[in-house]
């Protein structure tokens, strides 16, 4: 057996493995557009599946209207962020056809798009019989869209979401009343924590428990960074003396001013804890934190937001991105296309923002829309504002840490190394002595060379 | 020249085999066939990102050699070591107390046997639900209970001291059923006469689950216990829905890191070596216990 057919055999196993997970969907998908039918895509079903953020659990609600307009009918999970990119991973990789759209999830963009496991969607994009010129791909933020594309220019995603990092007091009347302003810098935060913890039996500080995200911007604020000089240099660099100043700090805060059990709240938990006013202060997602203002949320009228707080070395609010994009192996790609067309259309979205309060979506004209700009604003707070001034400052290239291939090796080193402070198992220093050591073990075996 | 016809018994063996075949040739294929495919990738560093990497068998060995220097791979071995232990000896222990108890013909400890199996017959992940509620310092009863009675216990499975008891209990709430199960079959199964002879000999109830119930329920328990201790290795959704093997890796269990190594980052080829390591240490220790209770057996024979 030469290597190659060896090579399309063992392919073909994992696609057999992989593919055999998505049986219940994959007997349902695959029909062939009708011929001469009302709806040009009557019959065909597609498997879609994103992670459980606002924005795709709306759509859950709205689906029969897709259907109803194409004739397209569709099987929607919404998993949550792990279980998804985990099973995304994989069936990516088979490039089988369990799947028509898959969210292309920013810390996998790299690997995924380099890979060739996602559809170039240039053709769809520019051609006005897919794709009407309304529809204005060039309505996209430039910075949302960039992760998306590979080194040629060519995209493989639509982003719906560009998400940030910022600050939100859920019970700002606590921090008034002694006198106190949203903080701006780590000294100010700690020392509202100080005095506003536990005050009326509120815990002052959450985090959600994905430290691979939420601990970067205080890592770059004390001057650290997770790699020497991403994308180049992927030389790891938690074990700096400024990395564990930060988690020392991180850890603090968590254990001294969090409630009980704060270092296991999931971004769920943390947004509900804000809504309820059982947490004063967080470091939040737009997206999440734009719930605060929405129905069922206790503290509409004493919420207060801000730009994260900058550390003696800067302030660095985490951006993220994720789109939808097609599957290489997908069958039905056309008809993948009009869902990704339809989910992303202004009128759809606006319809989102004005009867949900989404946020942190990616078209210009809706961030720059009056409605918008209404549903954005807070208890007086343009979070609008926030979102945007955010996006702005990681133009400065902070966060190209989080788009190389290996992030997710260095991610799960993180997350322990963190771990392992808050919970008091090792000092800061010790821990992250040993993620480094780790992600420089796991970097070589992904083949990186150091 | 006359031909000679095989005898009965090899006709009888030949007719057995045909039988067999199809059950064989479907064993070696869901089986065996995989089996042969993880040894072959464990000697690769197949990577799912590069290609290139598959049938790469220069390095054969490499995966084996990284695993016996890597320190994380060690390290979960004995968290698994330490979790089978403890689930084991607390299932068989709470199985046997429960087993004790229920043996008898009444109405209520029927329903209750019925009662008991339900954990057991549940789907793993709603069992980690389960428990992850329990767990949960804000909704628990437990937790809420403690409070209320002014002793308050810290989150379980956030705290680095307790989390993997955390994992150990609801384990054991799991699958004690199965061992209570068992050996509740073999407590029905002793004769009426031993015990009988052993109270009008003035024995009391100690001395009578010494000397004639326990020798009795002595080859079951040991079943249960190869069975339980198997099956421990196993132990993931657990680890996956509590505390996806934190903090830190403290719940890291040697499966847990193979399930990281190759879903979380691709390395199929580490993970299979893992993975194959795995199954040669459970064929290792069945043969030990094997072996340890044949000698016992022959020795109470």
């Amino acid at each position: 057996m030469t290597k190659a057919s060896a090579r399309i055999s063992r392919r073909q196993m994992l696609r057999v493995g992989a593919g055999s997970l998505f049986i219940p969907f994959s007997l349902k998908a695959g029909k062939a557009p009708a011929q001469g039918g009302k709806k040009p895509f009557e019959g065909v079903t597609l498997n879609i599946s994103c992670w459980s953020a606002t924005y795709p659990k709306l759509i859950a609600d709205y689906l029969t209207e897709f259907t109803e307009k194409t004739g397209i009918k569709v099987n929607y999970d919404t998993p949550g962020f792990p279980v998804y990119n985990q099973r995304a991973d994989l069936e990516l990789s088979t490039k089988g056809s369990g799947f028509d759209v898959l969210n292309v999830t920013f810390i996998y963009t790299s690997r995924w798009i380099g890979a060739g496991w996602l559809t170039p969607l240039d053709s769809y994009i520019k051609d006005p019989n897919k794709t009407p010129a309304d529809w204005n791909f060039a309505d996209f933020l430039a910075g949302s869209v960039q992760p998306m594309k590979d080194k040629t220019g060519a995209v493989y995603g639509i982003p719906w979401i560009s998400d940030v990092l910022m600050a939100a007091s859920a019970r700002f009347d606590i921090f008034k009343a002694n006198g106190l302003e949203m903080p701006d810098s780590y000294n100010e935060l700690e020392k509202a924590m100080q005095i506003v913890n536990k005050k009326e039996g509120v815990a002052g500080f959450s985090i959600e428990n994905h430290w691979g995200w939420v601990f970067i911007p205080f890592l770059q604020g004390f001057g650290g960074n997770v790699f020497r000089n991403p994308p180049d240099d992927l030389t790891p660099t938690l074990d700096t003396p400024e990395v564990a100043e930060a988690a020392e700090f991180f850890a603090k805060l968590l254990n001294s001013y969090g409630p009980e059990a704060a270092a296991g709240y999931t971004y769920d938990q943390v947004t509900e804890a804000l809504r309820a006013g059982r947490v004063n202060y967080a470091t939040h997602n737009h997206a999440f934190c734009a719930l605060m203002g929405e129905e069922g949320s206790k503290v509409i009228k004493t919420s207060n937001f801000a730009m994260l707080p900058k550390g003696p070395k800067g302030r660095f609010p985490g951006v993220a991105s994720h789109g939808w994009g097609i599957p290489l192996g997908a069958k039905n790609k056309d008809a993948s296309w009009e869902f990704i067309k339809w989910s992303m259309s202004k009128e759809f979205i606006a319809r989102l923002i004005q009867k949900h309060g989404l946020g942190s979506v990616t078209r210009k004209s809706l961030l720059d829309s009056e409605a918008y700009k209404q549903r954005m604003v807070i208890n007086g707070v343009d979070t609008g504002k926030i979102f945007l001034d955010s996006i702005a400052m990681s133009e400065q290239g902070y966060m190209k840490y989080r788009t190389v291939h290996v992030y997710p090796q260095a991610n799960a080193q993180i997350n322990q190394a963190v771990s392992r402070v808050v919970s008091g198992q090792m000092k800061a220093r010790e821990s992250f002595a040993m993620a480094q050591a780790n992600t420089v073990a796991d970097l070589k075996r992904a083949g990186v060379k150091l | 020249m006359r031909v000679r016809q095989p005898s009965w018994g090899a006709q009888r063996r030949r007719s057995f085999l045909a039988g067999l075949a199809p059950a064989l040739l479907v064993l070696a294929l869901i089986t065996i066939g995989p089996a042969v495919y993880l040894v072959l990738t464990s000697l690769t560093p197949l990577n799912l990102t590069m290609p290139n990497t598959a049938w790469d068998f220069s390095s054969p060995v490499g995966n084996y050699i990284d695993l016996f220097e890597d320190p994380r791979f060690t390290r979960s071995v004995w968290v698994q070591v330490k979790l089978s232990v403890s689930t084991v000896i607390l299932q068989l222990l709470v199985g046997l107390g429960v087993a004790l108890l229920l043996n008898g013909g009444t109405r209520i400890r029927e329903l209750a046997r019925s009662g008991f199996l339900i954990p057991m017959v549940l789907p793993p992940i709603v069992v980690g639900i389960l428990w992850r509620v329990m767990y949960a310092v804000d909704i628990s009863p437990f937790h809420r209970f403690m409070a209320f009675i002014g002793l308050p216990v810290p989150s379980l499975i956030t705290d680095p001291n307790w989390a993997l008891f955390a994992i150990v209990i609801a384990e054991t709430w799991e699958w004690f059923p199965f061992t209570m199960l068992m050996l509740l079959a073999a407590l029905q199964m002793i004769p009426a006469s031993p015990l009988e002879a052993a109270r009008i000999d003035g024995a009391n109830n100690w001395q009578i689950f010494r000397f004639v119930i326990f020798p009795y329920i002595q080859p079951t328990l040991v079943v249960a216990a190869i069975f339980r201790l198997i099956d421990s290795i196993k132990a993931f959704p657990l680890i996956f829905v509590l505390t996806d093997g934190g903090p830190g890796d403290v719940t890291e269990v040697t499966n847990y890191y193979a399930y990281r190594q190759a879903f979380t980052f691709s390395l199929w080829g580490y993970g299979s070596a893992i993975a194959t390591l795995m199954v040669a240490g459970i064929f290792v220790l069945s043969w030990v216990i094997d072996r340890l209770t044949g000698v016992a057996d022959a020795e109470t024979d």
